[in-house]
């Protein structure tokens, strides 16, 4: 069971838009390392984990993600206020512009759709975890490059 | 930032240490120092939602009321700008 509360884990109040930056930051909300993905993993390899210990995290931090995923999600509407058709061409935005307008639809920044062919459930404890510890360097790799988006 | 937003940013100041301690815990569960920080930050963010929720409506979807009209679906919502970007 989830519920829902009316916050974000951090409030983002960003003042400029920059749609070539949200197209950067949406591949952490659709893509292959992105937040929906990580909160999938969790969630689903829980199911078949032995370990009070591990089902609780893979819980919790399943349920964490979540919340990032929010807070992604509300960066790139934020990013994407108020565009005209000049500001919208200049930054590249066009081509997701043309298939989901301002909307928040799960993509990489390539334009690729969310994947679940983006990480494993194997129902062996090792190899899963495994996964997570490479899932979450991938997290730690990308996410400081969008500073410099 | 108004009355209304830093209420809450204290309310999630102390719900993120409470986290932060509820997954340490998950790994760590007979650490009764952790647990008494863990019990102190999620009395104080309860006790803040209490009094958030009074002044401004519902915050969890839970705690949702309806006397005169439906609270819940009242702005702000978390990804609105509302009075702030602008």
């Amino acid at each position: 069971m989830f519920m829902y509360e009316k916050r974000l884990q951090y409030p983002v109040k960003i003042k400029t838009p920059n749609p070539k930056l949200a197209k950067a930051i949406i591949t952490q909300y659709g893509g292959p390392h992105g937040e929906l993905g990580a909160s999938l993993r969790y969630l689903s390899q829980r199911f078949s984990m032995p370990y009070p210990e591990v089902k609780a995290v893979l819980t919790d931090v399943g349920t964490e993600e979540l919340g990032h995923l929010e807070m992604v999600g509300t960066i790139v509407y934020q990013l994407t206020r108020n565009l005209t058709p000049e500001q919208i061409k200049a930054a590249g935005f066009d081509d997701y512009f043309v298939d989901h307008t301002t909307g928040i639809y799960p993509v990489a920044a390539s334009g690729e759709s969310f994947s679940a062919n983006t990480f494993s459930v194997t129902g062996d404890p090792l190899a899963d975890l495994h996964e997570d510890l490479a899932a979450d360097a991938t997290t730690v790799k990308e996410q400081p490059l969008f500073s410099k988006a | 930032m108004n009355d209304r937003q830093a209420l809450l940013n204290r309310i999630s100041v102390a719900r993120f240490a409470a986290w932060e301690l509820h997954i340490y815990l998950d790994t760590h569960p007979n650490d009764k120092q952790a647990m008494r920080n863990f019990e102190k930050y999620q009395k104080t963010a309860d006790e803040l939602t209490v009094q958030y929720e009074a002044k401004y409506g519902p915050l969890i979807s839970s705690d949702v009321y309806g006397d005169t009209s439906w609270q819940w679906i009242n702005a702000p919502w978390p990804w609105e700008c509302g009075e702030v970007c602008d």
